[in-house]
């Protein structure tokens, strides 16, 4: 059996928040960009706990062959994290991510997954902390001709299929899929592990396998985008917030007061 | 009907009887078929909701059809796929614009594919420009916002983020079948245990009492439950502690959980953060009680109370019981 996830790298999005919050978050030059050169990069938190999802079918006795695929110039980093948690192969699909849209994205994906042997499973996250587009996965499924089964927070595997639990609004909701399946993994999910010091340093002489849109026999317009971004910017909170002063009885009750003055409370 | 039309679709989750976030992308669909001069068409998949005929005249729509099939049950993806496609051949919509619900973040993308046309999520709003359109959609969790061009025919998923204006009156638009063969289509997915909430919901809520990890432990989120009872609402949390488990995923408000737009959001030891907001900023008062005067939510909150939630809360149970 072959399971692969997929990773991407995006700005720490702690980070960006605490820019935002401060009011010095800045888009660059390009209009496009945020400029803060000193927001870390790192796996987007929802494919680290993707890789956690498949390492925790290992744990429960499946054996399979874990391959992580990345599209982007420099996934080192995030692939060396990968190769130090366990996976075997690593693929690196080098594109300039800036000239892709997720459509074209999960065209790539789909593509390098299908060139390489298939999947039985393929985990993505959710939906990336950059973006929050959330639309890679169900076209890579769509592309495959796969299921899709999106926001997972536990997977089991009975009889060859997947029986998954996932995270909804309305509360748990158990299903089943055939596999192949391409499924999405909620934070619900719980704690993504750390790698140990030692698989962390035999990691670093592992070299990724690095594939371009030419080896997958992809043109340019195969892969060009659809969706253009012209403009990024940070949207104005109008901040007039009326602060309270007393005691906590007496914040209290200037509280309730003042709802029910407006009308907001009977 | 020659002219290509901006169609809104409609289906699965539903809220006050009508599909959840209709009367929104009804109002974003009504904007944008004035604006390139598209008649403008609903499609509601499944059982035709009550008030669908008056709300259809409510806002513009020319025509609502309606897709009725055994198979266009709750959680049947394909079915919907499969039913959104025919009618996307039949029509070709200018654009196809759905309420982005947990369900259409599965189903849009595919449909855009087999359609052959963009796809976007997380809009906020939508213009044409010429055959084009440009979309707003909210991005970093809500820190920035990105704007797209995409091509003709695009699927856009829409994130209410504000109150939309009253519609004005106008004579109900009677339902038309539209009939789609789905025969064909075997769901791949089988529910074997369908999730069961029946409380009530935070998205139909008009009061909305959250708490965040500033409670502490688990133990004190029930001063949450019952502040939210002493003021008639129900009670949500921030992503931490769904994470720790000390309440489940259905009170989750925020990007990944539920988009509420009550008249009140009570944010106790919540900082604030922009994915939480994304959850609440539609609502018409925000009130912050938060230990730190620099949180974040202190920029969204109309009313604020510097202190500790321990201190605080029961305080606003005892007043609140006291109305
Ligand atoms: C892609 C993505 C999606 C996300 N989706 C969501 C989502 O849907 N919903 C969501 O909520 N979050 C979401 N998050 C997480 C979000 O970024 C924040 O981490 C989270 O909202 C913080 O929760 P919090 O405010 O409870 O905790 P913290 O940020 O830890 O804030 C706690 C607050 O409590 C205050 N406090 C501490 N002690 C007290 C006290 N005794 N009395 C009063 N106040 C006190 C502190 O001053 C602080 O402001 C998402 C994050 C990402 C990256």
């Amino acid at each position: 059996m072959r399971i692969v996830v997929c990773v991407k790298e995006v700005l720490d999005p702690d980070a960006v928040n605490n820019y935002a919050v401060a009011g010095r978050l800045e888009i660059g030059a390009d209009g496009k960009t945020l400029t803060q050169t000193a927001i870390p990069r790192l796996m987007n938190g929802y494919d680290e706990q993707a890789i956690e999802a498949a390492l925790r079918l290992r744990d429960a006795g499946a054996d399979f062959t874990l391959c992580v695929l990345s599209v982007g110039t420099d996934p080192d980093k995030l692939l060396k994290h990968a190769a130090a948690l366990g996976a075997e192969e690593l693929v690196s699909i080098q594109v300039d991510p800036s000239t892709l849209d997720p459509q074209a994205t999960a065209k790539l994906l789909a593509t390098q997954i299908e060139a390489s042997g298939g999947a039985e499973v393929v985990f993505c996250g959710r939906q990336a902390s950059d973006d929050d587009q959330g639309v890679v996965p169900v076209l890579i499924a769509e592309h495959l001709s796969m299921s899709v089964v999106t926001v997972a927070r536990e997977i089991h595997i009975e009889d060859e299929a997947l029986k998954i639990t996932r995270a909804t609004p309305e509360g748990d909701e158990v299903v089943r899929a055939a596999c192949p399946a391409v499924v999405t993994i909620t934070n619900e999910l719980g704690e993504p592990r750390y790698p140990t010091a030692s698989a962390k340093i035999k990691a670093r002489r592992v070299k990724p396998t690095v594939v371009t849109p030419a080896d997958l026999s992809l043109s340019a317009d195969e892969i060009a985008p659809k969706v253009l971004l012209k403009q990024q910017f940070v949207p104005e909170v109008q901040g007039n917030c009326e602060f309270l002063e007393g005691d906590a009885a007496q914040v209290a009750g200037q509280l309730l007061e003042k709802l029910r003055a407006e009308g907001t409370l009977q | 009907m020659s002219e290509q039309p901006i169609v809104v679709c409609s289906f699965g989750e539903t809220r006050d009887g009508l599909p959840a976030g209709a009367e929104e992308v009804l109002h974003i669909g009504r904007g944008l078929a004035q604006t390139s001069g598209a008649p403008l068409l609903w499609v509601v998949l499944g059982p035709l909701p009550e008030r669908a005929a008056e709300t259809a005249g409510l806002f513009g729509v020319q025509s609502l059809h309606q897709i009725d099939d055994e198979k266009l049950k709750m959680n049947s993806s394909d079915a919907q796929v499969a039913a959104l496609v025919a009618y996307g051949k039949a029509q070709v919509p200018k654009a196809l614009l759905v309420h982005q619900t947990l369900e259409a973040r599965s189903v849009a993308p595919r449909v855009a594919a087999q359609l052959g046309g963009a796809v976007v999520m997380n809009g906020i709003s939508v213009s044409p420009i010429g055959e084009n359109f440009e979309i707003t959609a909210s991005a970093y969790g809500g820190d920035t916002r990105a704007v797209y061009e995409v091509g003709p025919g695009p699927v856009l998923a829409f994130i209410p983020n504000a109150a939309i204006p009253e519609p004005t009156s106008a004579d109900p638009v009677a339902a038309e079948p539209f009939t789609v063969d789905l025969s064909a289509v075997q769901e791949r997915i089988e529910v074997i245990e369908p999730a069961c909430f029946d409380g009530p919901r935070l998205d139909d809520a008009e009061i909305i009492v959250s708490g965040g990890r500033g409670l502490g432990s688990q133990d004190n989120y029930s001063l949450i439950e019952q502040l939210a009872e002493a003021l008639g609402g129900i009670a949500g949390a921030s992503r931490p502690l769904v994470d720790d488990g000390w309440v489940d995923s259905s009170h989750q408000v925020g990007l990944t959980g539920r988009i509420t737009r009550p008249n009140l959001y009570v944010a106790i030891g919540i900082s604030g953060a922009s994915q939480h907001m994304a959850g609440c900023s539609a609502a018409k008062t925000i009130v912050a009680v938060n230990r730190d005067p620099e949180a974040a939510i202190f920029q969204h909150a109309r009313f604020g109370i510097v202190g500790d939630a321990l201190e605080i809360v029961p305080e606003l149970i005892r007043a609140a019981s006291a109305g």
